[in-house]
C-alpha cells in the first residue's frame, strides 16, 4: 500500500480544491451542536464558512452517511397527465471523513441494491466516488462504540480509497486503491510522501485506538447462536414492552434500506417519492385487507435482531450490523444491538 | 441501466364485472415494443398504479401462452384499488414488471392436478389453469375446488363453467351463504372433500385464499395424504417496490416479491416461526 502525508492545516485548501471536481461531503459542525455529513459549497464566503467547520476529530455524526446514496426523501420521477420523466442523480462524489463502521455500512447497502434487480437510484448516485476514511482515535459514541468486537473499526483495512490516521499535526494517508492513487496525484503539493517508519508509527495508533474502545461484545458468539435458530421469544417480549416503536434506530443504521414509495401530487401533476420506512412500525406490514402477518410487537422486534444478525449473515455471510452503536446511542429506552448481543451470548439480563 | 421503477401506460381494451366488488381488467401496453418486451410466466405478478394515486402489486390472471394483452383481476379494496375501479373501457393505467418466481410448469406435466382457491385467491391461481387447459394432453386429472362467501363473490363464473366442460376436468364450487337457485355445495371449502374424492397419488395442489381458508386445507390436505412439496401455494404481503428492495414483503431471508410469490408448503415451513406463515 502506498503511504502519503498531509498536514492538517492543509485539509482545508484540498477540500476547497477537491469541490471543483467533485460534489463534496464531510463532517460539518451545525450551529445547532451537532456534526453533520454535509455537502459542501462550491465557492465564496459560503464555502469558506463551511470550511471553517469541517470537523474530523472523533465526533459522531448523528445521521448515517447512507443518506448520501439514500436520500430519507427522495424523488424517482416526476409526472404531468401520462407523462413520465426519469430523474436520477450521478454526480461525482467525494465522501471525506467517513469513520470506518460507516465504510462497512455503504459497502453493505451497495451490496444490497446491486442483487438480484438494480436499484438504479442508489446505484446512480453512488457509481463515480472516492471515499476517504478517517478512523477513530477515540469513538465518537464512548458507551455505543463497540466496532472492535465486530472487526469494523476503528480502523479498516480495506472498503476505501484513502484512510487517514490522525498523527498528531499531520494525517498518515494510507492510499488503497487507483482511485485513492489518482487523487492524491492530482494534489502532489498537499499530499507529501512520508519520510521515516510510518507504518510502524501507524500500527501504533491504530492498536492504541482499539484499546479505546470499551464496549466488547462476543460478535462472533452472537451471529454463531443466531444461525442455529434459537427460541428468544422471552427477549423480544421483554424488548417490545420497553421498546416506543419510534424508529430512531432504524433510520439512524446505516445498513437499514426498507423505504415507502407515495405519490405527491395536485391534480395530475406530481412526483412519485420514496422515503426510509421501518420495519418495527406496525403498518408496515399491513395489508389493503387489513390482514396482518407481524402485528403483535415482540414478532416485529424479533424482526429487526434477526434480521442484522441472522439472516444478512445467512444471505451474504456478512453480518448486518456494522457495530456503529447509532441504534444504542439514538434509543430512548436504552436498547441496542449490542446490549442484545450481550444478553443472548452471556444469558444475563441486560436490558 | 434500466430503471425498474419506471411503470409504462397501459389502456384498458376491456372489463369484466366478476363479483360486486372485483373486475377483470384487459390492458395492452400503448408502447407496442414494451408489450412485446412483458414476458411472464404462470404466477408472477405486475405492479400497477395510478399516477397520483399510487402503486400496487397484482397477480397477473392472464396466460402467458394467450398473447397481446395481460389481465388482473383487481377487487377494490384500499385507495388505489378503489380509484382503479371508476375506470373505464379507454382509460390508461400504469405497468411494470413482470415480478416473482412462478408456478412450476413442466414438472408437473403427467400430474393430477388440484386447484384449491377461496374468494379472490382464484385470479392467481387462472394463469396456470388456463395454461394447463391450453395444453390439457399434457397433464392427469384436474380439478378445481373454489369456495367463496356469496354466489355473486365466485370470480370467472363463465370460465368456471367452461372449465367444467373439458373432459377429464371437474369444478366444484361452494359458498357459505347460498342465494336462492344456487345449485352447488353450501360450507366452506374444505366441506368439498365430502363431495369428491382427493387423492395425492402422482399429484401436486395449488393453493390460493384467505389466510384462515389456507390453514384449514393445507390440513385436509395432510389428511389425503399430500406431501409438503407437492403443496404449491402462492403468498401475499404488503410490498412496495417488487423487486427485493423495499423490504415490506420480507419473510426471514426470503422476499415474497423475488424468491416468491410460489413456495411449496416444504419452503414455507422452513420460514421463521413467528412470523404466522400458516
Amino acid at each position: 500500500m502506498i503511504i502519503k502525508k498531509i498536514s492538517k492545516s492543509d485539509i482545508g485548501e484540498l477540500l476547497r480544491q477537491s469541490v471543483e471536481k467533485w460534489e463534496t461531503y464531510v463532517p460539518v459542525d451545525t450551529d445547532q451542536g451537532d456534526t453533520l455529513f454535509t455537502l459542501l459549497p462550491k465557492e465564496g464566503s459560503e464555502l469558506e464558512n463551511a470550511l471553517e467547520k469541517v470537523n474530523l476529530k472523533d465526533e459522531w455524526t448523528v445521521i448515517s452517511p447512507k443518506d448520501i446514496f439514500f436520500p430519507q426523501l427522495e424523488t424517482m420521477f416526476s409526472f404531468e397527465k401520462d407523462n413520465i420523466k426519469e430523474e436520477v442523480e450521478s454526480s461525482k462524489k467525494l465522501i471525506f471523513g467517513l469513520k470506518p463502521c460507516d465504510v462497512k455500512g455503504i459497502l453493505f447497502a451497495d451490496a444490497f441494491f446491486k442483487r438480484n434487480l438494480d436499484d438504479k437510484y442508489y446505484l446512480s448516485r453512488a457509481e463515480d466516488r472516492v471515499i476517504v476514511a478517517i478512523g477513530c482515535l477515540q469513538p465518537p459514541r464512548p458507551e455505543a462504540c463497540f466496532c472492535t468486537s465486530a472487526k469494523t473499526g476503528p480502523f479498516i483495512e480495506e472498503g476505501f480509497d484513502l484512510q487517514l490516521v490522525d498523527a498528531g499535526d499531520e494525517y498518515i494517508v494510507e492510499v488503497a486503491s487507483d482511485k485513492g492513487r489518482e487523487f492524491v496525484d492530482l494534489y502532489p503539493e498537499l499530499f507529501k510522501d512520508a519520510e521515516g517508519d510510518v507504518s510502524r508509527s501507524a500500527r501504533k495508533i491504530k492498536s492504541d485506538a482499539a484499546d479505546a474502545v470499551k464496549v466488547e461484545v462476543d460478535f462472533e458468539k452472537a451471529l454463531a447462536i443466531m444461525k442455529g435458530d434459537p427460541d428468544l421469544k422471552e427477549n423480544y417480549e421483554r424488548i417490545s414492552e420497553r421498546c416506543l416503536y419510534c424508529g430512531a434506530c432504524v433510520y439512524a443504521c446505516p445498513t437499514c434500506t426498507c423505504f415507502n414509495v407515495f405519490d405527491d401530487n395536485k391534480q395530475d401533476k406530481g412526483i412519485r417519492k420514496r422515503n426510509w420506512d421501518a420495519c418495527i412500525f406496525e403498518g408496515y406490514t399491513r395489508e389493503a385487507s387489513q390482514h396482518n402477518p407481524r402485528k403483535e410487537k415482540s414478532v416485529r422486534a424479533a424482526r429487526r435482531y434477526e434480521h442484522k444478525l441472522k439472516y444478512d449473515y445467512k444471505v451474504n455471510d456478512v453480518s448486518g450490523c456494522v457495530a456503529c452503536g447509532r441504534c444504542l446511542a439514538s434509543c430512548p429506552v436504552n436498547i441496542g444491538i449490542s446490549k442484545f448481543i450481550e444478553e443472548i451470548t452471556t444469558n444475563k439480563r441486560i436490558m | 441501466m434500466k430503471n425498474e421503477y419506471i411503470p409504462y401506460k397501459a389502456v384498458i381494451s376491456s372489463i369484466q364485472k366478476e363479483s360486486f366488488d372485483t373486475n377483470t381488467y384487459k390492458v395492452v401496453f400503448d408502447d407496442e415494443k414494451i408489450g412485446n418486451s412483458f414476458d411472464y410466466k404462470q404466477g408472477q405478478f405486475a405492479e400497477i398504479s395510478l399516477l397520483g394515486i399510487g402503486e400496487a402489486p397484482i397477480s397477473i390472471t392472464s396466460t402467458p401462452s394467450r398473447k397481446g394483452f395481460l389481465e388482473f383481476s383487481i377487487r377494490a379494496a384500499g385507495n388505489l384499488t378503489d380509484k382503479i375501479h371508476e375506470l373505464k373501457v379507454g382509460d390508461s393505467l400504469f405497468v411494470r414488471g413482470p415480478y416473482g418466481n412462478s408456478f412450476p410448469y413442466d414438472e408437473i406435466k403427467g400430474k393430477n392436478l388440484y386447484f384449491i382457491a377461496g374468494g379472490i385467491g382464484l385470479p392467481p391461481l387462472r394463469s396456470l389453469i388456463n395454461m394447463v387447459m391450453d395444453n390439457r394432453k399434457d397433464f392427469g386429472h384436474v380439478k378445481i375446488l373454489y369456495g367463496a362467501k356469496t354466489p355473486d363473490e365466485v370470480c370467472f363464473k363463465g370460465e368456471l363453467a367452461e372449465w367444467k366442460k373439458v373432459p377429464d376436468s371437474e369444478v366444484w364450487i361452494t359458498v357459505d351463504k347460498p342465494c336462492d337457485g344456487w345449485g352447488c355445495s353450501v360450507g366452506v371449502v374444505t366441506e368439498l372433500w365430502k363431495e369428491t374424492e382427493v387423492h395425492s397419488e402422482n399429484a401436486v395442489a395449488f393453493v390460493c385464499g384467505p389466510p384462515i381458508m389456507i390453514k384449514f386445507v393445507l390440513m385436509e390436505l395432510e389428511k389425503s395424504g399430500f406431501k409438503d412439496r407437492d403443496i404449491v401455494m402462492t403468498l401475499e404481503r404488503y410490498m412496495k417496490c417488487g423487486v427485493g428492495k423495499c423490504g415490506h414483503c420480507n419473510i426471514g431471508e426470503k422476499f415474497v416479491c423475488i424468491d416468491g410469490p410460489v413456495f411449496t408448503r416444504h419452503e414455507v415451513k422452513a420460514m421463521p416461526r413467528q412470523e404466522n406463515v400458516f
